[in-house]
């Protein structure tokens, strides 16, 4: 296997396409691995991670847990309710003691923009972002890209729709980056309030608030979450609106694609960002992207660590 | 099925002019040729046969405040004033779903005259909760408002331009900023002081003004200002207008007859907000007509009890009614002010507000008007039980006639 470019995983902005290419062909050796009666390889024996996560996670958390436990590694578990952070201390210096105890590597999440690249930047260990605020996740954005490769073969050429609140969604803007990156074409659409104030930053994206024109065509809909409270923001009238004009349902997807994928980095709102119809649908892949995120982290954990475990 | 109508000896507006007096014949709105049958003989000698008018401001008050006026008294001051088409938009009724946007258009359909509605921003106006705008606008809705009161939340504002700016309807606004208006009556100028009374200073205009066109700049909107009242707000609007957006503005029927000095009288018939200001802003707003920064006159019509105007001026309702008499009395004063003044107020009171909703033109429903005659305004001129216009006892040259609309003749009073 071919390595990284990058010593950290901090977005897919700047990711070059060999390195994404890297990633996406080895997370198929480790896919294989999970569908094994025993999923375990010693790739990482011997290395410590630290999941530090400053924001609530289930899914992810639990998908980096379980990657770095088929993968081997000894792994330490931090969120931040509790902690020092609570008692005044800073993240940078709770990360240096942390990386004190001889740690390798650091995967982080927090809600504010560039947390993981200011702790790369400020201490040895490396570091994997989980998320950060409404900039990147990048391991969700490679894990939507490697199902749609499963799903589509190559993405070059073709049509992804992300419907949904864009403008929150740090899910949505590593997929653009990653996608862009592998050649695909990429719609963004949902309501002028939930989207990017000033798309000139997303070079050939398309920006629609015409969800029947977003989908047209399209190969894949990736449907976003839509948090509950961006109606409290007024940022929505109400999720009834949000339903019948950006909701995601089989007759929206009439001009879609035949076999379009369906798409959700979850927890799905069922009834407002996606009909159950379409969820449990046939041509829905969502709980495969669940399967490959674990495949993907491991891919991630196992090349970043590159040869670490055997120096 | 329409009767041919004969209008005899009217002149016909046609092509931006009168033409020559005649007899002419019409069916379902348009000039034929002299039938062989029964026809409806109408009495036209020295009237004008004019285009059918439209309404922009009116509150009709029903449902809520039907015990003020209802939507059949609305209906009557329309066919009185020569308006086939309004826009309504009450602060009573706040159109923030889809079923009260329903329930009022089937009431107004069976007045089979035009009216179109604006939707309320907020839920109830209360400026905190948007509307369901995306739905109100596929249900009709001809664009957006606040009743009148503009939201102090500038955040709230924002995104409720951005919301509705997906539906490219236009949004209609008082620009009223009111910490600095809400606790005057009247203009802030020399009437005010030499009388001590609360007054509303032009900046409390302007600078609303201002705030909602760099809103629509940021949101992409279309912006309507409603009611501009001095010369301030004609210039911003005209920077607005000439850095290409979209934004237009109208001047209410009142603005254009009276400025701060009717103050003097304490007419209470005479107290409407924003209020009258001075004698050169007037004279900005005939102007700003001419020069096309305002796109439509407004009528404002606000109905008011009359108990509620029998009263000391701090005390009373502002508002005034102006549907009956709109055109009677600026006609005579479009000849002091306008270029083309027939013309031009015509355009100003059917093309304009057409435009401004996004309507098209109405060129099958007419009205006759008669500049020859005279008639002092008493109650009984007006429809509904409310009489609150400024000029009410006085007289007035020019009075509607009648109207053609859908065809059919019907006289006015």
């Amino acid at each position: 296997m071919s390595s990284l470019s990058m010593r950290h995983l901090l977005g897919l902005r700047d990711a070059k396409p060999n390195d994404l290419r890297v990633i996406l062909d080895t997370t198929r050796s480790f896919r294989s691995i999970l569908d094994r009666p025993v999923k375990k390889v010693p790739s990482m024996r011997g290395l410590t991670v630290v999941n530090l996560f400053f924001e609530d996670s289930t899914r992810t958390r639990i998908s980096f847990e379980l990657a770095e436990k088929r993968l081997s590694a000894d792994l330490v578990n931090f969120a931040s309710s509790g902690s020092s952070l609570k008692k005044g201390e800073t993240i940078l210096d709770t990360l240096r003691n942390i990386e004190a105890m001889k740690i390798d590597l650091v995967v982080v999440r927090h809600s504010g923009t560039g947390v993981p690249a200011f702790l790369a930047k400020h201490s040895n260990a490396i570091i994997v972002n989980a998320g950060d605020g409404a900039n990147e996740h990048p391991t969700q954005a490679l894990l939507d890209m490697y199902t749609l490769e499963q799903e589509l073969g190559s993405l070059r050429g073709k049509t992804v729709c992300i419907v949904g609140d864009v403008r929150h969604s740090r899910v949505a803007r590593s997929n653009i980056w990653g996608l862009s990156a592998l050649g695909a074409k990429v719609r963004v659409c949902g309501p002028s309030t939930l989207l990017p104030k000033n798309p000139a930053e997303f070079q050939n994206v398309v920006f629609t608030t015409d969800v029947r024109h977003a989908v047209n065509n399209a190969d894949a809909v990736i449907a976003l979450r839509l948090q509950k409270e961006r109606q409290d923001d007024n940022l929505l009238p109400s999720l009834r609106e949000y339903r019948n004009f950006f909701g995601i349902t089989e007759e929206v997807l009439e001009s879609s694609k035949a076999g379009v994928k369906i798409m959700h980095p979850g927890p799905i709102n069922r009834g407002v960002e996606l009909d159950s119809t379409v969820a449990d649908g046939s041509n829905s892949v969502i709980l495969e992207q669940v399967s490959n995120g674990v495949a993907v982290r491991m891919a991630i954990l196992y090349l970043l660590s590159g040869g670490l475990a055997h120096e | 099925m329409n009767k041919v109508i004969k209008f005899a000896g009217a002149q016909v507006f046609s092509q931006g002019k009168l033409s020559q007096s005649e007899d002419s014949f019409w069916l379902d709105g348009k000039m034929v040729d002299k039938p062989s049958g029964e026809v409806v003989e109408v009495n036209a000698k020295g009237c004008w046969l004019l285009p059918a008018l439209t309404a922009l401001g009116v509150d009709f008050c029903e449902p809520a405040r039907d015990d003020i006026y209802t939507l059949k008294a609305g209906f009557e001051a329309m066919y009185r004033g020569g308006f086939y088409s309004a826009l309504l938009e009450s602060c009573y009724n706040p159109i923030d779903s889809i079923q009260r946007l329903k329930a009022i258009q089937s009431e107004c359909e069976k007045s089979k005259l035009d009216i179109r509605h604006l939707a309320a921003i907020s839920l109830n106006y209360d400026h905190q909760n948007l509307s369901e705008m995306l739905e109100l606008s596929q249900g009709g809705a001809v664009g957006f408002g606040d009743g009148g009161e503009l939201p102090a939340d500038l955040l709230f504002l924002r995104r409720a331009f951005d919301y509705g700016s997906m539906t490219q309807k236009r949004f209609f606004m008082q620009p009223q900023e009111y910490s600095l208006s809400s606790k005057g009556y009247v203009h802030e100028g020399s009437i005010a002081d030499g009388m001590g009374m609360r007054a509303i200073p032009k900046i409390a205009e302007t600078i609303a003004v201002y705030e909602l066109i760099e809103l629509a700049r940021n949101t992409n909107c279309p912006l309507h200002l409603k009611q501009i009242t001095c010369a301030e707000s004609v210039d911003l609007i005209k920077q607005a207008q000439k850095a290409g957006l979209d934004v237009t503005c109208d001047v209410s029927v009142y603005h254009l007859l009276f400025d701060h000095q009717i103050l003097r009288k304490l007419d209470t018939n005479a107290f409407v907000l924003p209020p009258f200001r001075e004698s050169s802003d007037k004279a900005a707003l005939w102007e700003g007509l001419n020069q096309g920064v305002i796109q439509a006159i407004s009528l404002a019509h606000k109905p008011v009890l009359e108990q509620d105007k029998l009263t000391n001026y701090e005390s009373a309702v502002p508002g005034a009614i102006s549907l009956e008499i709109a055109f009677s009395a600026l006609w005579e004063r479009a000849e002091l002010y306008l270029k083309d003044p027939l013309a031009d107020l015509l355009k100003l009171l059917t093309i304009g507000p057409n435009k401004v909703m996004a309507m098209e033109d109405s060129k099958l429903n007419w009205f006759l008007f008669n500049p020859e005659a005279t008639v002092e305004l008493n109650k009984c001129f007006f429809a509904g039980q409310v009489c609150n216009s400024p000029l009410l006892r006085q007289e007035i040259n020019g009075v509607v006639q009648g109207t053609m609309f859908n065809g059919q003749w019907r006289n006015a009073q």
